[in-house]
């Protein structure tokens, strides 16, 4: 433990540094941020270099506050950036050399967190081979257009022709491995839309509403320079409702995930929706979804969902998205979707609580259980006979066509069948085969 | 890199607020109780020419730092509480139409000549927060709190930060009005959406961590100046016990000073289950935690024991 803090106690006897100490301490310091997977620019090392100046490091509490205050921009990156702290100044790695703060950060190896940098896309889609234990939606070799000089036109087609019908009503299970990079592509393309509502803004209308615009009428009457000016009124706008998705991504939705995982991604990036995933926790997918190119958007999802092809807890899942978004606002008015079969090793009563919470912030709720599709299915696994009665619509959404019909639920037209299914939930089961 | 609104602190301010230490000391004299952490944040903020960030759970008191700074550096705050669909209008500035046209009548009235100069002058200018920050004379720079960015569109979001970059704004019939001193910006979120990256780029960032009891108490005491020792120090105990619970709203810090304060009106001076109970109302707000705090029983809350 001897040369532990060496590079703080270094600091502390030299008193106060001189600027240029600073600038090599901030840049090293940024670098060994950077290299542990968290994202800086040149502009915030020299923003570092700065406050040290204004703050002179000579208590290692400071110093760990003012690089704290410039280097993090969220507070998941907090973690991370506590470890790669403590191995740069409190010595955790061993390497601080007397006589020069900058070295140790820069030997300091990456930190082999769970944010370590993700592998190149590129190098993750390539090396997929059938049987490999991949990620999901990584899994299939994403045959994407670039690669087999495919015309990006030709999946229009695809969708709009029945020259591919059985892909249309195929269920999502049975494809092989091509097939699924070909519907993944149609999933991706669907165009998801929410019900509209009134929003908070106006527009000027020449329609009389309740209001008059008294502003609009006034700057009007002036232009024109008239007496009996034209009366405008106010007419609220009409704004689409936000679109929220949730989806399982536990061991027994896999097959169906690596698509549903698509359909997220087209919504992210066409229909400014917000992803999670779930399985035994909570994960929130829409800034690694947003990027335009599918395969690298999948990729970087892929590596921050830790828990694919995990166990289900789905009242849990809920509970943090209730908790940590949901509240907060982005459940509040929104259709929510929930891709799961509803198998789950837990109370059913406590997926009914989350459920009714989620219900009470929600405007419609929609669950997609791929099971659904069987002919002699019945809602019976507990947590799925639970949540059945909160939902508006309840769609199976295994095959392409399936998903068209999730796209009606979600703008509101689609088959109302939540109060019947919630009654459904007290019949007794059909007779089994 | 992006121009600097501001080159760094005046020396005014910098006289004031010399290191992290005299900081924390001014804050505690505004009755702000600030940790290393948050002073540093703030310390930074105002000798940096960057806006800060400051997140944390509902009821930590991001606000109330913005308050703390501004009255300590004796300089007006200017606040701007965010909401969806706000737009320049209600941010920035508009032209009060009932009142030029106020003008054109009485000057018809008075048989006086109005011109279109008159009309546009600055008495019909409705100042909103931001350029009220801008236009502010000095002689130290107002503080500037946009709360709750998030809740605003992502446009609203860029256009703010376009315009405190420039520090300075064009009104056509004006011309440009350009800030003799950019002021000191805070910014609070509560994470309904991600912030876009190039705002958090710009600006530093600070998490503030929920205290603990020993400090709740302490601001506490400060706020409820009634509230005798052992009584802040109980109900600081009761929040925390309470936080360990899995509640849909914990309780924040602010619902400790409400508790407080509705004991000192009832004149209760030591907390008992009974009053606990009958004060619930001030710090459990929602049906289902309230099912959750009477399963565990109020005496298990104010002593630890089951009871």
């Amino acid at each position: 433990m001897a040369e532990n803090n060496s590079a703080a106690q270094n600091y502390s006897a030299a008193g106060r540094p001189p600027r240029v100490e600073a600038a090599a301490l901030s840049a090293a310091f940024v670098t060994a941020i950077r290299r542990a997977g968290l994202a800086t620019s040149p502009d915030r090392a020299a923003r570092l270099a700065e406050a040290l100046h204004l703050i002179p490091p000579n208590q290692l509490e400071q110093l760990y506050w003012t690089c704290r205050v410039v280097l993090v921009s969220a507070r998941e990156q907090v973690p991370l950036f506590d470890a790669v702290f403590a191995a740069v100044f409190r010595g955790s790695a061993g390497t601080a050399q007397p006589g020069s703060a900058a070295r140790p950060a820069v030997q300091t190896p990456p930190d082999p967190g769970p944010r370590t940098r993700p592998a190149a896309p590129g190098t993750r889609k390539v090396g997929t081979a059938p049987g490999t234990r991949q990620h999901p939606f990584v899994a299939s070799p994403g045959r994407d257009s670039s690669a087999e000089g495919r015309p990006a036109d030709r999946e229009a087609v695809l969708a709009m022709v029945s020259a591919d019908e059985h892909l249309h009503e195929a269920s999502f299970a049975e494809l092989s491995a091509d097939e699924v990079g070909d519907v993944r592509r149609l999933a991706a393309a669907l165009q998801l839309a929410t019900p509209l509502r009134l929003s908070r803004r106006t527009r000027t209308s020449a329609h009389s509403t309740a209001s008059l615009d008294v502003r609009a009428t006034v700057r009007a009457a002036r232009r024109s320079g008239t007496d009996a000016p034209l009366l405008l009124y106010a007419r609220r706008r009409e704004q689409r409702r936000k679109l929220v998705l949730l989806c399982d991504v536990s061991g027994s939705m896999e097959p169906y995930a690596r698509v549903f995982v698509s359909l997220l991604q087209g919504a992210v990036t066409g229909a400014g929706a917000e992803a999670f995933v779930f399985s035994t926790r909570l994960t929130r997918l829409t800034r690694q979804l947003a990027l335009r190119d599918p395969d690298q958007a999948l990729a970087r999802a892929a590596v921050s969902a830790p828990d694919w092809a995990s166990g289900t807890r789905i009242a849990e899942g809920l509970r943090r998205f209730v908790d940590e978004h949901g509240r907060r606002g982005l459940a509040r008015g929104a259709v929510v979707v929930v891709f799961s079969d509803g198998w789950a090793c837990e109370d059913p009563e406590q997926v009914a609580a989350q459920m009714a919470r989620l219900r009470r912030l929600a405007h419609r709720i929609i669950w997609v259980n791929p099971r659904k599709a069987a002919p002699q299915y019945q809602p019976l696994v507990g947590g799925m006979a639970a949540a059945l009665p909160y939902c508006d619509a309840f769609v199976s959404g295994h095959s392409y066509r399936a998903l068209a019909e999730l796209a009606a639920a979600i703008r509101g037209d689609g088959p109302q069948s939540g109060q019947g299914h919630g009654r459904a939930r007290g019949k007794e089961p059909a007779h089994a085969n | 890199m992006t121009t600097a609104a501001r080159a760094g602190a005046e020396e005014d301010v910098r006289r004031r607020v010399p290191d992290v230490g005299s900081l924390m000391a001014a804050l505690d004299r505004t009755n702000y109780l600030a940790d290393v952490g948050l002073a540093t944040a703030l310390f930074l903020a105002v000798r940096l020419p960057q806006p800060i960030l400051l997140e944390g759970e509902a009821g930590v008191g991001k606000t109330e730092a913005a308050k703390a700074l501004a009255e300590l550096l004796d300089t007006p705050l200017y606040r701007l509480q965010c909401y969806e669909g706000i737009d320049a209008g209600e941010a920035l500035y508009e032209w009060n139409h009932q009142r030029q046209l106020l003008g054109i009548r009485l000057a018809e009235v008075r048989d006086t000549e109005v011109t279109e100069t008159d009309l546009f002058a600055p008495q019909y200018l409705l100042r909103r927060p931001l350029l009220q920050a801008l236009e502010h004379s000095g002689p130290r720079p107002a503080v500037l709190l946009l709360d709750e960015i998030d809740r605003a569109d992502a446009e609203f979001e860029a256009f703010t930060f376009e315009l405190l970059a420039e520090s300075a704004v064009t009104i056509p019939e004006l011309g440009t009005i350009r800030a003799t001193h950019p002021p000191i910006v805070i910014l609070t979120s509560n994470r309904t959406r991600d912030l876009h990256d190039a705002l958090t780029r710009r600006c530093l960032y600070h998490w503030i961590d929920y205290p603990g009891p020993a400090r709740i108490a302490e601001i506490v005491r400060r706020r409820v100046p009634a509230s005798s020792g052992p009584l802040a120090l109980q109900a600081a105990a009761v929040i925390t016990r309470l936080r360990t619970l899995d509640l849909a709203k914990p309780p924040g810090i602010s619902e400790a000073i409400d508790w407080v304060s509705a004991l000192a009106v009832l004149g209760v001076e030591r907390i008992d289950p009974g009053i606990t109970e009958q004060t619930w109302g001030s710090i459990v707000k929602n049906r289902d935690d309230l099912e959750l705090v009477g399963s565990r029983g109020a005496a298990w809350l104010v002593d630890g024991t089951d009871g």
